[in-house]
């Protein structure tokens, strides 16, 4: 019942922020902005001119999945940016205003309040994520050839616990710090740690989720559900499930000492 | 005109309609607000001159927080 109200009052607040409107919009851009450039650029070099004479330009012709992949590209670089600035004020502005103290004035749970926050922050990531893919998808059809509509629900899948997993980072931080530019910083700055460690050490951390593209590349090439692509499915969810509950419990000490 | 007769219109059209309702999304915002995060004629510009980015970031850095 409390984290009813406390869910509605997040959805609310997202509807008059227009982050309805516009989160979703931006990431189909994003998602379609790389494989629709691509598929013109032939045309674009043609037009733009500047190639000496008789100048010839093999563009390799690009396989839908690859195309799925620069969608994907951008979602990971810009995509992550977004969501992250969109939800950075959601714990932290209210701490820093003092909202936060008035609301947990009244005994409401730590727990709820901040997965009230993190599940209305989930459903607006999900369905853009799902909105934004799907119109790649409809546009690789087009243009690049046929990709299954399973392997659209798997890239949404597996993909939107990537994302899920970058909201968690920012609740975490949320908790933290009360400045949401921090809160920023420290998620992108994980983010970008987490893919060099990875790299660094990839042998032996196959299954971190920065790892979550490839694999469901690797996945959608081999037409069969991986088990690297399961195993960084559910390390990714564990690892949501430690910060969340971190998360409330850095909450009530820090709650309680002030 | 050879240019704009080899672009298929089916494909460019919606995100020209989806920058669209960012600037109309973003403009309607910015004139129903009392204040931003700074002169309001700056966002308006932003919002009009600088495509696709323009009213994201002021979906983001323009508006106060309460």
């Amino acid at each position: 019942m409390e984290w009813i109200t406390l869910f509605n009052k997040e959805m609310l607040e997202h509807w008059r922020n227009f982050k309805w409107i516009w989160v979703p919009l931006v990431l189909i851009l994003l998602a379609i902005m790389d494989p629709i450039t691509t598929y013109y650029l032939p045309v674009i070099l043609e037009n733009v001119g500047g190639l000496p004479e008789g100048a010839m330009f093999e563009i390799p012709e690009l396989l839908p999945v690859e195309a799925l992949m620069m969608s994907l590209a951008q979602l990971s670089s810009l995509g992550v940016l977004v969501i992250v600035l969109m939800s950075m004020g959601t714990i932290a502005g209210e701490r820093k205003s003092g909202v936060a103290e008035l609301i947990l004035v009244k005994p409401i749970r730590y727990l709820n309040y901040i997965t009230a926050k993190w599940s209305a922050l989930l459903l607006i990531v999900w369905v853009s994520l799902t909105l934004a893919l799907s119109t790649s998808w409809y546009y690789i059809n087009l243009l690049f050839g046929e990709l299954s509509f399973t392997d659209l629900l798997l890239t949404i899948f597996f993909y939107g616990l990537w994302f899920s997993f970058v909201i968690t980072l920012v609740i975490f931080f949320s908790v933290i710090s009360r400045s949401p530019g921090l809160v920023a910083a420290f998620t992108i700055i994980t983010t970008i740690a987490m893919s060099i460690i990875t790299s660094l050490f990839g042998k032996h951390l196959t299954w971190s989720p920065s790892n979550m593209s490839g694999h469901i590349e690797y996945a959608i090439v081999s037409q069969e559900l991986t088990k690297d692509l399961m195993m960084t499915g559910l390390i990714t969810l564990i690892l949501i499930g430690i910060l969340i509950v971190g998360a409330q419990q850095i909450f009530i000490r820090k709650e309680q000492i002030n | 005109m050879e240019l704009l007769n080899q672009i298929d219109w089916a494909v460019i059209a919606p995100i020209i309609v989806i920058d669209l309702i960012l600037i109309i999304v973003a403009l309607v915002d910015l004139f129903r607000r009392g204040e931003t995060n700074g002169p309001k004629w700056i966002w308006l510009l932003v919002i009009l001159l600088i495509s696709l980015l323009g009213p994201v970031v002021y979906f983001i850095f323009g508006r106060r927080q309460q």
